[in-house]
Parts: structure tokens; sequence; C-alpha cells
């Protein structure tokens, strides 16, 4: 389901679930293009049991990207105003995930719509939240 | 324990860093592509309206993370969550300025003690001084229980 206009948005509507690739070939490229690679807990799951964690992470960042992925497939004309994650647990690489938003709030005369963000592990605990306001186009 | 009330009477709201940036245009790409992002606004260099994604602002890092004088909290820091306001596309390859503040200071309690909760807001200018972008960065302190 994708949106082109702020008419097209209804109030409660789940953006279709998504799930985005957390392998260890994902997560290590975009730690090299972000500077965040060389310790290896964003590229290696024995290296980051090493330092104590429970296996290589999904930089947190990148859970932002997930998010606005998204976004932008659900709204291709939107654009994101503003969005905001609050990283709450840690998100594993290799383990599947899913990026799921709703609609929350409407405002038509601006052309803005606010969604409530999650993304969740296989056991459906919530690991990233967050808000997004994107602004769309008005109806012609 | 801490004094918030102290620490945001005295420190919030005043620049404590200045850090210029480039953002590679190369490198935005490939940090959205690896977020799974189609649209050639943010994937493809050659697309006239290319610009900066929301993740490579998130991870423009400032010189400091706190001012010089910030007291030593003790505990555990994790990184809490990051915002990002679009205000104008940022287009890789100009000079930015990002100038840096501690937006908030707050605490919660819960049944492991109290956690600390400190702001720090990047807002982005170009060098028209034009305000392209914010960025919040939240960093979580585990307080200790004897600070």
């Amino acid at each position: 389901m994708t949106v082109q206009t702020i008419a097209d948005v209804v109030f409660g509507d789940e953006i279709t679930p998504w799930q985005p690739d957390t392998s260890l070939q994902a997560t290590r490229s975009f730690a090299e293009a972000v500077g965040y690679s060389g310790s290896g807990r964003f590229e290696d799951h024995g290296k980051a049991r090493a330092q104590g964690l429970p296996g290589a992470l999904v930089p947190g960042i990148m859970g932002m990207g997930f998010l606005t992925s998204m976004i932008h497939r659900w709204a291709p004309q939107g654009k994101i105003k503003f969005i905001d994650t609050v990283f709450r647990a840690p998100v594993l690489a290799d383990h599947d995930h899913t990026v799921t938003a709703v609609v929350t709030d409407i405002d038509e005369e601006n052309g803005e719509v606010v969604l409530d963000l999650t993304i969740q592990n296989e056991q459906e605990e919530t690991r990233v939240f967050g808000t997004a306001t994107v602004h769309l186009p008005a109806a012609s | 324990m801490t004094d918030i009330d102290d620490l945001r009477s005295k420190f919030l709201d005043l620049e404590f860093d200045r850090t210029g940036f480039v953002i590679d245009a190369e490198q935005s790409a490939k940090v959205a592509k690896a977020s799974g992002e189609t649209r050639a606004e943010f994937t493809d260099t050659t697309d006239p309206n290319f610009e900066a994604c929301a993740p490579i602002l998130a991870s423009l890092a400032s010189g400091r993370r706190l001012p010089i004088d910030f007291p030593t909290l003790g505990g555990i820091s994790m990184d809490g969550g990051k915002a990002v306001a679009c205000i104008k596309p940022v287009r890789p390859g100009i000079k930015l300025t990002g100038k840096t503040h501690l937006h908030d200071i707050y605490a919660k309690s819960g049944r492991s003690g109290r956690m600390i909760f400190l702001v720090s807001r990047m807002q982005l200018y170009d060098d028209c001084g034009e305000h392209l972008a914010t960025t919040d960065s939240r960093q979580v302190i585990r307080e200790r229980p004897d600070k």
C-alpha cells in the first residue's frame, strides 16, 4: 500500500510491515560507511561476544534508516520532516526483525502525518520505537 | 545523588562545540542502500535532487560529547537514541558547521535505579549560515547507587 497525497492517508492505518536486511554483510557495509567499523561489534559475532554483547549488533542509526526507508516506500512523494528513534534494546544482526508504523495523527491543513514506529525482534519484543512527522502533498 | 536541576541551570543551551563537516555523496548513498532505501534522491549520486539521508546526518559527531567542565556522572553510558529534523535538503560536498549544545537533561527512576538522560543537540548550518537540519543524540547513564 502506498499513499500519494494527504487525502490518501487514513487515521490508524498500519504501513505494510517490512523485514529489513540485518545480515552481517549489511551491517558491515553500513558500519564502514558511517565510520563505525573496526571494533567488530557490528561486523563479527565472535568479536562482539568477546566485548560482552550477545552478538553482532545492527547500528542504532541503521534502525533509523530501516524506518525512513519504509516511510519513503509508503509515501513516494513524502518528505520526512522529523524522525525520533529510541534505542530501547539491542537489535541483533542475522536475526529477523519487523519494522512497522501506524498513522497516529493527520494534519490536513499543513499536509502532515504523524507515525508511531517500531522495530520488533522474532519474539515480538520492541527493540526500537519512535515517531516521525511526514509532509505529503495536498490532493490536486 | 546528582542534582539534575543544578546541571540544567549550569549547562543547558550553551554551545560547547563547533565542528566542520563535508558529507561524501558516495558514503551517504552507501548508508541509504544498506538501510534498504530505494528512492533515487538518496541512493543515486547523479540524481539532480540527491541529498544526504537521515542516518548519515545522525552519524555526524561533535568534537566533544559534553561540555569540558561537565561533571563525571559515573555509571554505564549508553546510546539512548537519535533524532533528526530536516529543515532543508543537505547536499553532499558542501561545507557544514555543526553547533552543539545540551538541549535537555532529565532523570527517570525505575526498579534498577535512576537513569540520567543527556540530550545533545547539533544544529547544522551551511556556509551562508542557513539552518539545514538539527540532530539530537540521547545519551543514557545508569547512575551508580552510591552517587
